[in-house]
């Protein structure tokens, strides 16, 4: 073999087994997953899972509000958790080490406790009610939990701190002697803001809400406990296919449309991205 | 400072090799059974394990996750099964007969059979047999339900009329089928076959109901005042109220609620011994343990219940036994309708 494959080949070992672990256990799986989404029970053509997907109103309303909602928590993660960077980086000194133990310890909890506070804050006689009769703001209890809110509002709990993260490892980067400059020049601080310091920091934004819109699409647990079934999202659909009707060929043609869909999102968020010199 | 070398490495690397080895070397063998978590594990590992392993030599490894996910790991290594004996729901355990994954049983296989009553074989169309059941009734708030509904249609109306909220299993709950839509379509005057009363029944009800996805949300849902009250297994019912929650109360309707039994099944292609453990299973002092520990009644007719305990369980012959083949076959068709419908 001559020398120059032979150092190809090297260069490529150290990813080898990472390769070999994916090519086990996703490739292989998503394989699977493709075949049995191709063999509906006998007698209806091999597209037929897909065909029903993309007629049936019900999934195609599905899949809508699995965007929607992707795209909302991200949107509203992006308006908490942008601030947050900022403040972070900019101007938290002393109390750095504890902003960031305060958005990552919530990580270090398990998601179903996370979630079930959450019930037990919107509940009937829960915090947020008790709070408010107490203070004479409403006479009767709200019915915020198994709600489109409640749902939303646990779902940026769980993922707000990924775009803080992203934000502020680009902010930190931002030398602030340009921000000085554009200032000694005579720019107000909202302008320093816009012009200057909200483009240089696109980088993160854009990874933050790619990572948090993923996070979001496949997200189940928050929903499941949280929405009450005011939702209908793909991946609870999944979950249904797989534990109630056991109907593993709809449930492998669904997973295979969402991971399409997040696929295609992806590709076009880049290239938006990408036009605004971002990444 | 601690120093190590090479002879003192081998010698521990050697020690530590044979630390696994010294336990398997006075079991004679391994047998994977299944178990739902919580005190359903402890009762295998310390009920039922300690009887087969006394009787045969053999360690059991207990695997634990869901129904589903068993039936589908038999399912795919249907030559070769990781699993050699598994509890499951009626309903998985007809799935995985029709399939033909699991051996059919008899009192020359499992003696203690012979005290099983014969529905609860029945049920299973002989592929197995029910150790176990629950009922899935009322349970409610003592101290804001004065005076509880006595039966499904009066809790349908005090439901809808508002004056209840009620906490019924969603379609997340891969049993709400049976439990659910198939009795409330029986009381309205439906059946298996004409599910529509049951829908209606739940529509109704819906503006102030709760709808639990996971059978640890229940007793959450009536403490934080989402509901008064609602659908739960009357075991879990006391199993909550034995851990504190003496404000929880089951209530059998006058219809009589759904039966709810756990099957065991021996999987096709895997020793012969997992008889014994299915036999250890229905052993009439074991199962006195399992039912004083769960708080489900049990199925050996051998069995005699202290009286505090026996008053908690509802008589097998003042529920309902449903249909389950027949619900397992409409099942897809029941939660498309539920998700269109009621959601």
């Amino acid at each position: 073999m001559p020398a120059r494959a032979t150092r190809r080949l090297l260069a490529w070992a150290p990813v080898l087994p990472a390769l070999l672990f994916l090519a086990a256990v996703f490739f292989a799986a998503l394989i699977d997953n493709g075949l049995r989404s191709l063999a509906p029970p006998s007698g209806a053509p091999w597209y037929d899972y897909y065909r029903q997907l993309a007629t049936d109103p019900f999934y195609l309303q599905a899949l809508a509000e699995t965007v929607a909602l992707a795209a909302a928590t991200t949107l509203v993660c992006l308006l908490i958790g942008y601030p947050v960077a900022y403040y972070l980086v900019r101007h938290a000194r002393s109390g750095r080490a504890l902003i960031l133990f305060l958005l990552i310890s919530p990580l270090l909890t398990s998601i179903i406790m996370r979630t079930f506070g959450w019930r037990a804050i919107f509940a009937r006689r829960g915090l947020m009610n008790a709070t408010l009769q107490g203070l004479g703001l409403i006479e009767r209890p709200l019915d915020v939990l198994n709600s489109a809110a409640s749902a939303l509002i646990g779902m940026v709990h769980v993922l707000v701190p990924f775009m803080v993260l992203s934000i502020a490892a680009v902010l930190e980067k931002i030398d602030p002697r340009v921000e000085e400059a554009a200032e000694v020049l005579g720019a107000s601080t909202p302008q320093i803001f816009a012009r200057i310091t909200f483009p240089l920091s696109l980088d993160g934004v854009a990874s933050g809400a790619i990572l948090t819109f993923m996070l979001a699409m496949g997200s189940f647990v928050t929903l499941l406990f949280l929405g009450g079934g005011t939702l209908q999202t793909f991946p609870l659909l999944i979950y249904q296919q797989f534990n109630t009707t056991r109907d593993f060929g709809m449930a492998a043609a669904m997973s295979n449309l969402l991971m399409l869909l997040a696929l295609a999102l992806l590709f076009a968020q880049l290239r938006l991205i990408r036009r605004q010199g971002v990444l | 400072m601690i120093t190590l070398t090479r002879r003192s490495l081998l010698a521990g690397m050697g020690a530590a090799a044979t630390l696994p080895l010294g336990r398997a070397a006075f079991a004679q063998g391994r047998l994977t059974i299944t178990s739902y978590g919580g005190t359903w594990e402890k009762a295998q590992r310390e009920i039922y394990a300690p009887v087969f392993r006394q009787k045969t030599g053999w360690d059991v490894d207990v695997q634990l996750g869901s129904p589903s996910q068993w039936l589908s790991q038999i399912e795919a290594n249907a030559s070769a099964p990781p699993i050699h004996v598994s509890v499951m729901p009626v309903e998985l355990a007809l799935a995985g007969n029709a399939k033909g994954l699991f051996e059919k049983i008899s009192v020359e296989k499992v003696p203690n059979l012979a005290d099983v009553p014969k529905p609860f074989v029945d049920l299973v169309e002989g592929s197995g047999v029910c150790a176990n059941y629950g009922a899935a009734v009322l349970g409610y708030h003592r101290e804001r339900v004065k005076s509880p509904p006595k039966s499904f249609k009066e809790l349908v109306e005090r439901v809808a009329k508002g004056e209840l909220r009620a906490a019924l299993p969603g379609i997340g709950w891969a049993f709400t089928p049976t439990m659910l839509l198939w009795p409330l379509a029986e009381v309205f005057g439906g059946s298996v076959d004409n599910v529509t009363p049951g829908f209606e029944a739940v529509k109704r009800m819906k503006p102030n109901t709760v709808f639990w996805n996971s059978v640890t949300e229940f007793p959450q849902l009536l403490q934080t005042g989402e509901a008064d009250i609602g659908m739960w297994y009357d075991g879990r019912i006391w199993d909550a109220y034995d851990a504190g929650a003496k404000w929880l109360a089951p209530l059998n309707p006058e219809e009589g609620a759904a039966m709810i039994p756990v099957a065991v099944v021996k999987v096709k292609n895997t020793p012969d011994i997992g008889w014994k453990y299915v036999d250890a299973m229905l052993d009439p002092d074991a199962q006195l343990k399992f039912a004083k520990l769960i708080n489900y009644a049990v199925t050996n007719a051998k069995v005699v219940y202290p009286p505090e305990l026996k008053e908690r369980f509802t008589p097998w012959e003042k529920t309902k036994l449903p249909p389950f083949g027949k619900i397992a076959a409409v099942i897809p068709e029941w939660v498309n309708r539920w998700n269109r419908e009621i959601r």
